[in-house]
């Protein structure tokens, strides 16, 4: 589905045929999930999370302007609702011992599988200890791999900014990550 | 180039955001410090490592749910719009309104003959009563224009 037959959809949906909404849910669930998945850290909060960014959207959508993409609005709704489900939430105490436990080994492994989610959950809880902002900066941009524009227009400020935000999130991680 | 400024570019240089002659300097800087080559690598490090991050799909059925969710919040009415959306409501609103008017009327017209609480109460039949009624009491705006006008006024 290319940005012409998305924007044909969202005008028969203002014209009201609410059905197309399940298409169109379809089409980003998978990518709003997984930002809801890296955001919050659990699935059962990532779900509720998605969930919710397309209800939003839902009662939103007649309001869309269409000379911006539905994804990045789609990913703004998604941030907010993450940050914003966190900021609910007791942050959890901070483990360093079980993050640099979390960590493989640089020595090659037979089992790839389990290191795969051991690396997951060594970055999960990197994550989780940057502030929200940071977070979001880090997850747009290296695991959606949005442009600088486009995180831009995620989070509503300036390319600079994004940029600046950027280094200092990567700095951090890079601290936080042990042997990086 | 100071090393504050090429830690700040080592970001940009991960995104490969640099012009060729920004990326030149950075890369010259690198060759000869340490300290920044290391921090660049652990950047270039964690990119990888980010870049590579297991991609989560939508658990199965997650359209469905969606959907009904906003069927049943399309069936089900919120509370205040059950109360603003009825007719029956709305017309109970306005008789209720409308009593009250009247209620007030009757009272300050009471107040406006007599020109102060009546000695006695007056019971609900009397107040209903139009010998009690004028129509412009001498002290109302209305009595002082018809005295004005020259009309009769008969208290």
């Amino acid at each position: 589905m290319n940005a012409k037959d998305e924007n044909l959809l969202i005008r028969q949906f203002k014209a009201g045929d609410l059905s197309i909404f399940e298409i169109l849910i379809k089409k980003y669930q998978d990518r709003i999930y997984n930002l809801c998945r890296y955001l919050l850290g659990h699935p059962q909060d990532a779900e509720d999370a998605a969930q919710n960014v397309f209800l939003k959207a839902y009662r939103n959508l007649k309001h869309f302007k269409p000379e911006s993409s539905l994804y990045t609005w789609l990913y703004r709704i998604a941030v907010n609702t993450c940050l914003d489900h966190k900021r609910k939430l007791r942050p959890e105490p901070l483990k360093d011992e079980s993050l640099v436990e979390a960590l493989p080994s640089a020595e090659p492994s037979p089992e790839q599988h389990y290191q795969s989610k051991e690396i997951g959950r060594a970055i999960q809880t990197a994550l989780d200890q940057l502030p929200g902002d940071s977070r979001a900066v880090i997850v747009l941009r290296e695991i959606e791999g949005l442009s600088y524009e486009e995180m831009a227009e995620v989070l509503h400020t300036s390319v600079g900014t994004i940029k600046s935000r950027l280094s200092r999130t990567r700095e951090e991680l890079r601290r936080l990550l042990p042997g990086k | 180039m100071e090393c504050a400024q090429v830690k700040q570019m080592i970001s940009r240089y991960v995104d490969q955001d640099l012009d060729p002659q920004e990326e030149r300097t950075f890369e010259h800087h690198l060759r000869a410090c340490p300290g920044c080559q290391e921090a660049m690598e652990g950047q270039m490090a964690i990119h990888h490592l980010l870049g590579s991050a297991e991609k989560f799909e939508a658990p199965l059925g997650f359209a469905t749910r969606v959907m009904a969710r906003i069927e049943e919040k399309e069936r089900r009415p919120s509370f205040w719009s059950f109360f603003t959306l009825q007719p029956a409501f709305l017309r109970a609103v306005e008789v209720a309104f409308a009593l009250v008017i009247m209620f007030i009327g009757m009272v300050s017209g009471n107040l406006l003959v007599t020109g102060k609480t009546p000695e006695r109460p007056v019971t609900v039949q009397e107040s209903f009563s139009l010998d009690l009624f004028q129509a412009t009491p001498p002290d109302s705006i209305g009595g002082i224009y018809v005295s004005l006008a020259g009309g009769n006024h008969e208290r």
